[in-house]
């Protein structure tokens, strides 16, 4: 009898955790804004599947220029198929104004997903988000882009960006239309990442106070992960999906003319990004 | 391919040398299943060319013993399935379940794979179908303790199986207690006295990790159309759900009833509302000589209980189970109307009476006649969207609708007012008519639009040739305007006991609105039983529809070919 009272004990200790009380308000009305611009038709013949490699760096970091070297090669060998995002993350993105590294590159969507991918050692790469745990060196990048299958495109987005100078408003639209069947939820991510912006970089053993970064990450419109197109992440072969998110530029030392927005749709139960394009901000 | 068709022939082989096979105390069993067709493509029936003719889903049971202890597996092969599995991602191969297993008259503890069922199922149910391609294991554990006489208790902790996707990574798991009292067994001078009575108490809670948020439609359809979020720290992570439960009897009359709530469990089936979940189930059943009746009663309203918020597949990950309670039939022209059970809303009545007209008399004749009634009626619960719900044109986000509890919703899911009449002429002659006016939704319960009502009249003979041989003669048809139209069927059965079945049938499907639809589906099978083994070949056409097994069901794609099917145990 006492056996059956531990045994009740512990579980329903067990179980007393088993509930969660949700107090109302649920649901908080979101900032996605309508679609204001029209899309032109579809030619589905110009759309070919491109290759999202999002590389994580620092500044600190002694090998990354190597790195960013690879990346401009790559990018060369694959032109505007290969959209290119640099994540500063990690401790060696770390400011440290005593050594001369005072610039903040890091973002708190950079930070989510070199954790996500359990990034340790850098510079490591993801392609397209295949769940690779601390992602590939640069000598791996190569032959991962060429082992996406681009053989036939998966979705087409099509972009749209509008800029008001006067106020720092950018509103980023996006069509989604998904060529092949997918059962997955896929949700559609607006990132900005910014070229050109000239900051400190450690080379080796060398100091290079006038390094040019680019490709870097900003920050997303929409959240780590994006948004779930269709309000629940499912959508039908052939038809039209629209997203349209904001982010005001006023007030930060961000360049809007060296500014593009990359707009990523992603397959999060497959580990897969199904396309992504790339438009300037201006 | 090959490894297909070789597979049962080893398997068979192999347990012909270690069947049945005891060490002392020790005993080792299992059985074997192998369930084989190859697909021949037919458009006019809408059989698809499918990438791999041949076909097989098969499975392997081993089972050592020895006194209080067990363990076994169970090996499936699943790798290139019947196209009904695959279309339901049932596809890959492996060990798919495993225990360990000790008990003795105090305790019982598993680990490993285990099925449980609490009360009804109203909270837990994990079950087997392999027909309809339902596993819902829980790997984990269970404690099983009956401190006294009479008194059980169930404590489960697991992760249910989903298919063969893995379980590594899976952010989502069950736990549940479950207490009965049977007060027959502890007080035995009450079940003497003929009574009956048991109260019992589950609760079953589900954790799922909540690390994205749901994302909703607000306002659709509007000028003001927007997104709404609920966020991560809305979406609750342990879902609880709790039942009480009793039965009573005395001689002929039984009682059952359960009662079940699910606390808030915003998730994809039930539009993301945050409205407490409840189910009522009642029995009673009374029988006397040459009299029986039955009435049952169900309600359900948001009660789809699953592991996992998002997943919305038929059948998948279902932690409870809501019983259909109407009557099931195995008339082939209505099993594609069969009722699936409606766990989000449906309520309900069941009525069932037998009576057998007395043997010797005019109307019973030398044996009897048996008459079974029958009545049973679904609706969808009455729901009356909340305020912020019409005002944000979705539920999704609110507490969803206000139901007023034993009203009957404005939709009519299902009902059927059927008669049977079983009359057996001489000790060889036996003969079963029964007529069925089935009115079935199609847009509620399959997603097409409208309604069917059909009458059924089926018609089953049974003629004993000789004490070894029977032949049965089995004739159906199916009156509809609706849907599909009207249906014939037919079949003959010869049976040579114990060995030896041959059937022929065909269903022809004549009322059909589109003329090139008029279409026949013929079926030639024939099987072989050898000790526990059975080989059964069949060849014909299966028409697109669904199959139920007690109120659950899933799509059967249309099919032509000739099928396998082997069994056996040792």
């Amino acid at each position: 009898m006492r056996n059956t009272f531990v045994f009740m004990t512990i579980l329903a200790s067990m179980l007393f955790f088993g509930c969660d009380r949700i107090e109302s308000p649920y649901l908080t009305l979101s900032e996605t804004e309508e679609v204001t611009v029209d899309f032109p038709d579809l030619d589905i013949n110009s759309v070919y599947r491109k290759v999202l490699i999002e590389e994580f760096t620092g500044h600190r970091c002694l090998n990354c220029p190597t790195g960013h070297q690879k990346l401009e090669e790559l990018h060369g060998l694959f032109g505007d198929t290969l959209v290119i995002v640099g994540i500063h993350a990690g401790a060696l993105a770390v400011p440290n104004e005593g050594e001369g590294y005072p610039y903040d590159f890091r973002t708190e969507v950079g930070n989510e997903l070199a954790q996500e991918f359990n990034i340790d050692g850098i510079p490591a790469a993801i392609i397209n988000r295949y769940p690779q745990a601390g992602g590939w060196g640069p000598a791996r990048w190569l032959t991962k882009i060429n082992a996406v299958d681009r053989s036939k495109p998966l979705a087409a987005i099509q972009l749209i960006n509008e800029y008001n100078a006067q106020t720092g408003m950018l509103k980023a639209n996006a069509q989604v239309t998904l060529l092949e069947p997918c059962s997955n939820q896929l949700r559609l991510a607006f990132y900005l990442i910014e070229d050109g912006i000239v900051k400190p970089q450690l080379n080796g053993t060398e100091y290079i106070e006038n390094y040019v970064h680019n490709h870097v990450l900003r920050a997303s419109l929409n959240g780590t992960y994006g948004t779930l197109l269709n309000t629940n992440g499912y959508l039908e072969t052939g038809k039209g999906y629209t997203l349209a998110h904001k982010i005001n530029l006023s007030g930060l030392d961000w360049n809007p003319a060296n500014c593009t927005v990359v707009a990523i749709l992603y397959d999060r139960t497959a580990g897969d990004v199904l396309q992504v394009e790339s438009q300037k901000v201006m | 391919m090959r490894k297909l068709i070789l597979l049962p022939a080893l398997c068979l082989l192999a347990f012909s040398a270690f069947a049945q096979h005891q060490f002392g105390n020790s005993r080792i069993s299992g059985d074997f299943g192998f369930n084989g067709m190859y697909y021949i493509p037919d458009s006019l029936i809408g059989a698809e060319k499918v990438d791999s003719k041949v076909r097989g889903n098969a499975f392997i049971n081993l089972l050592y013993s020895n006194g209080g202890f067990s363990a076994g597996l169970r090996y499936e092969y699943y790798q290139f399935p019947l196209i009904d599995f695959e279309k339901i991602n049932y596809k890959g191969q492996g060990i798919s379940y495993f225990f360990v297993d000790y008990k003795n008259s105090f305790i019982q503890v598993t680990a490993g794979n285990f099925y449980e069922q609490f009360g009804n199922g109203l909270t837990l149910r994990a079950y087997e179908d392999r027909q309809l391609g339902i596993d819902n294991s829980l790997l984990g554990g269970r404690i099983k303790v009956t401190p006294y006489k009479g008194v059980y208790i169930k404590g489960v902790w697991g992760i249910e199986r989903l298919n063969f996707e893995s379980y590594i990574g899976r952010k989502d798991f069950v736990r549940g207690l479950d207490a009965e009292l049977s007060f027959g067994e502890m007080f035995p001078k009450l079940q003497e006295a003929g009574f009956v009575a048991n109260v019992g108490g589950s609760f079953v809670s589900k954790f799922e990790k909540a690390d994205e948020e749901i994302n909703v439609s607000v306002y659709p359809g509007t000028d003001s159309a927007t997104t709404g979020v609920i966020p991560v720290n809305k979406i609750p992570q342990n879902v609880a759900s709790w039942a009480a439960r009793m039965s009573f009897g005395y001689k002929g009359f039984r009682f059952d009833g359960e009662y079940a709530q699910k606390m808030q469990d915003p998730n994809i089936t039930n539009d993301f509302i945050y409205k407490k979940g409840d189910a009522l189930f009642l029995s009673a059943t009374y029988s006397m000589k040459g009299f029986g009746i039955a009435a049952s009663f169900i309600r359900a309203d948001n009660m789809d209980f699953r592991s996992q918020r998002m997943e919305k597949v038929n059948s998948q990950l279902y932690i409870n189970n809501i019983p259909a309670i109407n009557r099931q039939y195995s008339y082939q022209l209505i099993s594609d109307y069969s009722y699936a059970s409606q766990p989000n809303s449906q309520i309900g009545v069941q009525l069932q009476v037998n009576y057998q007209i007395p043997k010797n008399s005019k109307l019973g004749g030398k044996y009897g006649t048996d008459l079974t009634f029958n009545f049973s009626r679904f609706h969808n619960t009455d729901q009356k969207p909340v305020a912020l719900a019409s005002e944000y044109g979705t539920p999704s986000g609110t507490e969803g609708y206000t139901s007023s509890f034993f009203k009957f919703g404005p939709e009519l899911l299902y009902q059927d007012i059927g008669l049977e009449i079983s009359h057996r002429f001489t000790k060889k002659w036996k003969w079963i008519l029964a007529y069925n006016y089935i009115t079935y939704n199609l847009e509620k319960l399959q997603g097409h639009e409208g309604m069917m009502r059909g009458h059924l009249v089926a018609s089953d003979l049974q003629w004993k040739v000789t004490p070894k041989h029977s032949l049965r003669l089995e004739l159906q048809h199916l009156y509809t305007k609706d849907d599909d139209g009207s249906s014939i069927y037919g079949m003959l059965e010869y049976a040579i006991t114990p060995h030896w079945f041959i059937s022929i049938g065909d269903e022809y499907n004549y009322g059909n609105p589109d003329p090139v639809r008029r279409l026949h589906y013929f079926n030639v099978a024939g099987a072989f039983v050898w000790n526990t083994t059975r080989i059964a070949l069949n060849f014909g056409k299966t028409k697109e529809g669904i199959l139920c097994i007690g109120g659950v069901c899933r799509a059967v794609p249309a099919s032509y070919g000739m099928g396998l099917s082997v069994t056996t145990s040792f």
